[in-house]
């Protein structure tokens, strides 16, 4: 796939169209998400420029909210790095389950690829494939352009006229996530195959949550590691 | 301001090392077997578990609203109606309980 090939009408491209239309509704909720960290951001001292360099080339929502967040508090920017890159680990699963979109593909499109997969767009694709869409490597490339776009452009917007931005909560969008992923989990749902790993994953997340003082990241990491070792030990092909 | 511009390009090469060590962690799975089998459930097991973290730092609302995204999903498949529903609902149930 070059990129002449990409520029005329092709599966990729009609992909990537489809992957920036179906990704709107999530990216009405990174905008209100995107402004209230830049209000965060103004907070921090940081000016539209910083705020979207940041958003552009980190590109990861939560992990720039608590980083921030850190440095507001007064931690350093040593330990907002550090608790930033925690949140981030998450990501590591995402880009490794991504291994067949980026199968025999150039470095330039794997280095776009891991850069814009996020969890709207990764899950999104999974969702719709589920449902026996064709989507693959450039429908999740055409999910992030669109989200990465919205995400800098309500990022700058929220750190310049901090004074106007809503609270998230405020609008109830602090649930618009919640109610997103509880639908794509509903697409993802193929089978009596999946209820023991699906089952493990909510016991371990419960567990680790009610009953240590593990943090939130670790939780997830867990949670989603324990399901996919159930499938893969109790599972056959 | 020099410490903020040292943050976001550290905590951007951070963030893009992950995401590329995942990549080269996933080629290095062989293609059938457990290992494959797991890779395979990763996704659905790590989004299950952010949901039901989500709820778990939320309340009788939250879990209320969370039906009502469920019910939506499960009789429309609409991921935008199922959004706008759970947003509803979380709005209503804050606003009269």
């Amino acid at each position: 796939m070059t990129l002449q090939e990409i520029t005329r009408s092709s599966p990729a491209r009609s992909q990537l169209t489809a992957g920036l239309r179906d990704i709107l509704p999530l990216a009405v909720g990174v905008g209100v998400y995107g402004l209230a960290f830049g209000l965060l951001a103004a907070q921090a001292q940081m000016d539209g420029l910083q705020t979207g360099v940041m958003g552009t080339i980190v590109f990861a929502g939560s992990s720039q909210i608590i980083a921030v967040e850190r440095l507001v508090a007064g931690a350093g920017a040593g330990a907002a790095l550090l608790a930033g890159l925690a949140l981030n680990l998450r990501l590591l699963l995402i880009t490794a389950s991504l291994r067949d979109e980026f199968a025999g593909r150039p470095w330039w499109q794997v280095v776009l690829g891991v850069h814009l997969a996020t969890d709207e767009n990764w899950a999104l694709m999974h969702a719709m494939r589920a449902r026996g869409r064709r989507t693959g490597y450039w429908y999740l490339v055409g999910g992030g352009l669109g989200l990465v776009a919205v995400w800098v452009l309500a990022t700058v917007a929220g750190a310049s006229f901090a004074t106007a931005v809503p609270e998230p909560k405020a609008l109830g969008m602090d649930f618009a996530f919640t109610a997103a992923f509880i639908a794509i989990l509903r697409s993802l749902w193929s089978g009596s195959a999946m209820l023991l790993p699906w089952i493990g994953s909510i016991a371990v997340v419960l567990l680790a949550g009610l009953l240590t003082p593990l943090d939130p990241t670790w939780t997830l990491i867990l949670g989603g590691l324990s399901g996919a070792a159930i499938a893969g030990v109790l599972g056959s092909d | 301001m020099t410490e903020t511009w040292l943050l976001i390009f550290a905590l951007a090469a951070a963030t893009f090392t992950v995401r590329l060590s995942g990549y080269l962690l996933g080629r290095r799975v062989p293609e059938h077997g457990p290992w494959a089998r797991g890779l395979q459930a990763l996704p659905g097991c790590l989004i299950l578990s952010l949901v039901t973290y989500l709820l778990m730092q939320g309340g009788p609302l939250e879990w209320a609203a969370g039906a009502a995204s469920l019910t939506i999903a499960l009789a429309t498949r609409s991921l935008p109606l199922a959004m706008a529903g759970g947003i509803a609902a979380i709005c209503l149930l804050r606003a009269y309980f």
